[in-house]
């Protein structure tokens, strides 16, 4: 964190990566790793638990920016039977590599975390669901559970109490989709992952039907810290609005590509020009994507935009899940466009009309345009789908998303899309073939 | 539930709560166009062909086929926002469509093509090439799957998974490549594979029996009830030219709620067999009615117990009710075995003998309330295949617990938590008696259903009948008789569902087709009332076409006593007979005094007379309303 | 002939227990039958499908909708590369034509003819920071170069010439990814800030 915004803060996710081992539980616990569910589970009622995270002013990291609290405090109370809490460790959003990153380093933070909120909604299983790619998170993670077990962290008695706590792991098998919390519901209950209808949201009626609430593995990994150092001490960090710090992965056309906790409020120029490095030599920066490549595109000359979440609302785009994809003057706006459209209509899960067909047919459109057959008729489809693809139409995000790729590079790069489909040129020079 | 007021479209209207938007908006006769909505189904909001728009709400068109109705809500179907929605999620659907109309079957009766015409942009500004697919596809002898047509709504494979618990029916791959397909592209064998014909709303999936036959508005149709079971299912039969096209379902929720079985829906091409019988025979050589009658009655009369009469599983209450006077006149003494029945014995009086069933027997609808159901002995799926579908759906959608007690493996296992209890065969009473400590009907906490069957014969149906009695009587349950044969209820109420060995017998009336045991070697004189020629009637002395139940009048009371009727689609043009006439000119011919100018008499007359067919007296008009349109809105 | 094992079905009919409900049980037992059989065959979907008291059509929509599972032979070793926006940009395409040549096959899917390798594009893999990467024999690898390619071909030709190695399946006996098997050797410190 090069730059402090307001009070005096620090690291919190990665607080302790730079002491070696930390995936390790005994070097985790020397550190303080466990006490805060010690804390927790000894000492403190599930309405404390929610309470503290209220006052952090904690929100999801998965891409919806929700109140961790006020998710945790849906789930009904008096529910007889048994309750979830699921983590989405599906992170499969093209320039979002930051779970991967804090499950690498530290598999305890996170199973720590999903206990506690475990706890918190007063059930006694966390499900990780983990994208099937990761390997060695998972082995991680099932070492780490294992040593937890073993230590009686978790299980019938953790830290000789009786609220028994266990946390187990289910692994992916290849569907972007997934990371969508519905979705990820149905996958894990062995199913095609196709989102669900909402009303019911999770809170009443999740995992196998039974009150659930999924949280993000970077949520879920704040919490211990949140605990152990206190809600307000957290919310000292950030903006009025969005408190805390964040994970941002950084991809793409940058000198040092790599993950970073910022506090957020930091602007993406300090992002990508300080923390990675800025453009590679000889290049300018054109776009980023600000919240992996679901968020609408930003154009350079709009680096100086602040991580602030409602500042980014304003603007129509979001924070995500963090993961900043630049791209400099070598690269052709259309050729990333369709590329990312071939990536939404692949992995659409063929359940609601317009992502189904909406995105296949850009596809087709934008293969049309980069084949040199594009013209005028061309632009209109593609803006047609791109409304037809947004404001609800679809069951879930990955519609949108898809739309906003078209609609927000057509907006800022209109002049790109033109030169395609009506001069069948590009404007991009030689490295345009790498695109 | 509370009641709900809400407006839409400036209707104002009431509605129960939990009521979705879709719904409450059909009862004032605005349409909402869905595809993958269905009633019986569970909303999914796939299609996103409903979205309207409504406040308090977000400011974005929604679902109206996943939304219930909120006190105060504001829906407005007509707004530029919800309109342009719904006409984009159109235009979508046909990206890809192969817009082969003119050869589709469904088109003229195509939700695509309706709400297009209603909903869509009237230009199209679809460009390029489609997608393509292999097709047609066999789904199985009966289905055919065109999967350029369909719009993926997963109305098939849902009704597949969520009612029939079945899943040979599936979509492989994933979004716009994902397709329907039975498999690993085996043929579909479930009795209940029919239904997704009438579900598809587009001309994905379409019959093989009547494909390419005829256009929707060439067909004629007729409101009737399927004649293959004791369920009584209500169907729409359709016609054309004198022909069965088509049976398709019907839904009333009291028995069928909109499933038939595939015998119901499929099982009909005999009745437009060109080589039918259609004029009356002796010994070979065509003849006039009356000398068949003549001769029949000759042939029979007198004989006492030597006389077997064979009646057929859909023998039709009217058709019982002249038999039964023919039995208390000149054919007194005769032996009478019906086709395909249980063991079960008519429902009694009010007051329980053992061994008894009692009048009132529980209800195919009151099935949905039980909170344990207990099916006893029965071969549910395949011999009332309808009651299973409804078993199914008081487990899987409203939380009954299910009991089954058989010696072989039934389709009800599909459910992992059903407790199946394997008796060896005979010995089902004794397994039934256990049951009232069983830990499920301790504590029920409601209704309990006790459907129970005779094994097909290898049960003491005295003893099951009496054990499922007692078990009723202390866990506070409802027996369901699961009689089998169409109308053997109808026709134990009238005692002429007899279980008689024909033996022995000299003379034979075979009404129907022939025993399935086949004609007693001991028959010397044959009369046969049958709608095909069959090996069987070579020596027959007199052969009688009879009409098929497309041409049949009359009712049939199903297994839980509902008198139903039957509409012929196809008149019974001369020189067939109906079996009421032909059968009253038969009695004539026995020296019986009857007169019945038309079917009704004699319905009032066994109304009258027998009390379980007091609801013949009011027998419905021949011609059944027709169903409200619903007028939708306008272009966008 | 059965496509699976005695002792795996045996395993596979376990596994419901291990959940709420029973079916989620399908995606682990693919797994398992994918592991024992190299692919999924029908024959071996239909297994795990009676195994689980389930309609084979189920297993065959699960399995045909999530890409880690395959339905046709792979390559020994599968090399999964990401081609998505930010390791487009940092030179995937370049990576892949090499992959391509280095193994000797000309399109996704198809096989080397040692029946050693395949290659798939795939969608981003969640390191993106390290792109261009890719997957194969469950280890991710990163920052790839021509000659990374060439190194990590080569491994695997030379242990499939060494006949006691060669029979080992996962866990991988070659040298392990970026990230090393189940606990990195050091925590990558490297790219945090702060």
């Amino acid at each position: 964190m090069a730059e402090r915004r307001g009070t005096v803060g620090g690291p919190v996710l990665t607080e302790w990566f730079d002491k070696p081992d930390v995936h390790a539980l005994d070097v985790y616990e020397s550190l303080g790793g466990y006490s805060a569910l010690r804390k927790v589970v000894t000492t403190m009622t599930a309405q404390q638990v929610i309470d503290e995270v209220k006052i952090s002013g904690l929100r999801g990291r998965g891409g919806a920016d929700f109140p961790t609290a006020m998710k945790w405090s849906f789930v009904p109370k008096d529910h007889p039977g048994p309750k979830y809490i699921v983590v989405n460790a599906d992170e499969s959003e093209p320039g979002s590599a930051k779970d991967r990153y804090l499950m690498e380093n530290s598999p305890h933070m996170l199973i720590e975390g999903a206990a506690i909120a475990s706890y918190a909604i007063g059930g006694h299983q966390a499900w990780i669901y983990i994208r099937g790619e990761y390997d060695v998170p998972y082995e991680m993670l099932r070492d780490a559970i294992a040593e937890a077990h073993a230590k009686g962290y978790l299980g019938d008695h953790p830290f000789g109490t009786d609220h028994a706590l266990d946390v187990r792991l289910y692994r992916g098998h290849g569907a972007y989709i997934c990371g969508e919390e519905t979705a990820l519901l149905e996958s894990l209950e062995g199913k095609r992952a196709q989102p669900r209808s909402r009303p019911p949201f999770p809170a009443v009626k999740g995992a196998w039907g039974l009150p659930t609430a999924v949280n993000n593995v970077e949520t879920l990994s704040t919490v211990p810290w949140i605990i152990r150092n206190g809600g307000a001490e957290y919310a000292k960090r950030g903006t009025e609005k969005a408190k805390g710090t964040r994970m941002v992965t950084v991809s793409g056309d940058v000198q040092r590509p790599g993950n970073f906790e910022i506090e957020i409020g930091v602007t993406y120029r300090h992002i990508i020009e300080e923390l990675a490095g800025g453009a590679l030599p000889g290049r300018n920066l054109k776009v980023f994507w600000p919240g992996g490549s679901s968020a609408k595109v930003l154009p350079a000359s709009m680096l100086d935009t602040s991580t602030d979440l409602d500042g980014l609302k304003a603007l129509g785009t979001m924070g995500g899940s963090g993961g900043i994809i630049v791209m400099d003057d070598s690269h052709c706006v259309v050729k990333a466009a369709a590329r990312l459209l071939r990536f939404y209509a692949f992995e659409s899960c063929g359940k609601c009309t317009p992502c189904r067909v909406g995105g296949n047919w850009a596809v087709r459109t934008y293969e049309r345009i980069l084949a040199n057959e594009g013209s005028q008729l061309e632009l209109g489809i593609l803006e047609r789908v791109s409304d037809g693809l947004q404001n609800g139409r679809c069951l879930c995000g990955l519609g949108d998303a898809a739309g906003w790729v078209i609609e927000s590079t057509m907006r800022h790069f209109r002049d790109e899309y033109e030169d395609h489909c009506l001069k069948h040129t590009c404007n991009v020079g030689a490295v345009l073939a790498h695109a | 539930m509370p009641d709900i007021n809400l407006t839409i479209d400036g209707h104002k209207m009431t509605v129960p709560a939990g009521t979705l938007i879709v719904e409450a908006a059909k009862t004032v006769g605005i349409e909402i166009p869905v595809f993958c909505y269905h009633h019986k189904l569970d909303p999914v909001g796939a299609c996103r062909l409903c979205l309207v728009d409504f406040s308090p709400g977000p400011p974005r068109p929604q679902t109206a086929c996943t939304t219930p109705v909120a006190e105060g809500m504001v829906v407005r179907t007509q707004s530029a926002m919800a309109v342009q929605a719904r006409a984009d999620i159109l235009e979508f659907e046909l990206v890809n469509h192969p817009l082969d109309c003119p050869v589709c079957d469904k088109g003229g009766e195509c939700p695509l093509q309706d709400f297009t015409f209603r909903h869509g942009y009237p230009t199209s500004r679809i460009d390029g090439p489609r997608l393509h697919f292999r097709k047609p596809i066999p789904l199985s002898p009966n289905i055919a799957l065109d999967r350029e047509r369909c719009v993926l709504c997963y109305r098939c494979t849902r009704y597949y998974d969520e009612i029939a618990w079945e899943q040979e029916l599936t979509v492989g791959e994933r979004g716009v490549q994902s397709f329907i397909t039975s498999q690993f592209d085996q043929p579909l064998q479930s009795i209940f594979s029919g239904n997704i014909i009438d579900l598809c709303p587009v001309g994905a999936l379409t019959s093989r029996v009547w494909r390419f036959e005829s256009r929707p508005w060439d067909m004629a149709h007729t409101e009737s009830v399927c004649s293959k079971c004791a369920v009584g299912c209500n169907v729409t039969m359709w016609q054309r030219r004198g022909q069965l096209v088509r049976i398709t379902s019907r839904e009333n929720d009291d028995i069928d709620e909109g499933w038939i079985c595939d015998r119901g829906r499929f099982d009909y091409t005999d009745v437009n067999d060109p080589s039918r019988l259609r004029t009356p025979m002796i010994r070979g050589a065509r003849a006039t009615w009356a000398d068949a009658f003549a001769a029949t009655a000759a042939g029979i009369k007198g004989k006492g117990a030597k006389l077997g009469i064979s009646l057929p599983a859909d023998l039709t209450n009217e058709e019982a009710y002249l038999f039964r006077r023919l039995l208390d006149g000149p054919l007194k003494g005769a032996k009478v075995k019906m086709h395909g029945r249980t063991a079960i014995p008519a429902p009694a009086g009010a007051g329980r003998a053992p061994g008894a069933i009692p009048e009132k027997t529980l209800r195919i609808r009151e099935i949905d309330d039980a909170r344990v159901i207990v099916v006893v002995a029965s071969d549910i799926e395949n011999d009332v295949p309808i009651v299973d579908l409804r078993v199914k759906k008081a487990v899987s959608k409203r939380g009954a617990k299910l009991i089954v007690v058989h010696s072989d493996g039934v389709d009800l296992d599909r459910d992992p938590h059903t407790v199946h209890i394997r008796n060896e065969k005979g010995s089902a009473a004794a397994e039934v008696r256990k049951l009232a400590s069983h830990e499920l009907l301790k504590n029920p906490g409601g209704p309990v259903a006790i459907l129970f069957g005779d094994g097909h014969g290898s049960e003491d149906i005295h003893e099951l009948a009496t054990a499922c009695g007692d078990l009723a009587e202390k866990v506070g349950g409802k027996e369901m008789p699961l009689y089998r044969a169409t109308n053997e209820r109808g026709a134990l109420e009238l005692g002429v569902a007899g279980w008689d060995s024909l033996d022995d017998v000299t003379a034979l009336l075979s009404w129907g087709p022939p025993p399935t045991a086949g004609i007693p070697k001991s028959v010397r004189f044959l009369t046969a009332w049958d709608h095909l020629p069959r090996p069987e009637y070579a020596k027959a002395a007199v052969l009688l076409p009879a009409t098929t139940f497309a041409e049949r009048q009359g009712s049939y009371t199903n297994l839980e006593g509902t008198v139903q009727f039957l509409r012929p689609p196809i008149a019974a043009n001369p020189p067939l007979k109906e079996a009421w006439e032909a059968l009253t000119e038969l009695g004539i011919a026995l020296g019986l005094n009857l007169d019945y100018a038309g079917i009704f008499p004699i319905q009032r007359e066994a109304a009258a007379r027998v009390r379980a067919l007091a609801a013949l007296a009011q027998a419905p008009s021949p011609e059944p309303q027709p169903a409200p349109v619903l007028v939708g809105p306008a272009h966008p | 002939m059965s496509a699976l094992s005695s002792h795996l079905i045996e395993e596979i009919k376990a596994l419901p227990a291990r959940y709420p409900q029973p079916r989620s049980a399908v995606m682990p037992a693919l797994d398992l039958a994918q592991e024992e059989v190299g692919y999924l065959t029908p024959e071996a979907m239909t297994e795990v499908a009676t195994a689980l008291q389930l309609d084979a059509g189920y297993v065959e929509g699960v399995a045909t909708f999530y890409t880690l599972f395959h339905l046709e032979p792979i390559g020994k070793h599968r090399f999964y590369v990401c081609t998505n926006l930010s390791c487009t940009l940092r030179g995937a395409e370049d990576i892949v034509e090499h992959l391509r040549g280095a193994i000797g096959v000309k399109e996704p899917g198809e096989i080397s003819k040692d029946g050693l390798f395949s290659y798939e594009e795939v969608e981003c893999m969640g390191a993106c920071e390290y792109a261009p990467m890719c997957r194969v024999d469950h280890r991710y690898h990163y920052d790839l170069t021509a000659e990374k390619i060439d190194q990590l071909v080569t491994e695997r030709r030379h242990l499939a010439s060494t006949p006691v190695q060669a029979s080992a399946s996962h866990p991988s006996p070659l040298p392990d990814g970026e990230r090393g098997p189940s606990k990195p050797k050091r925590a990558p410190r490297k790219k945090t800030s702060g």
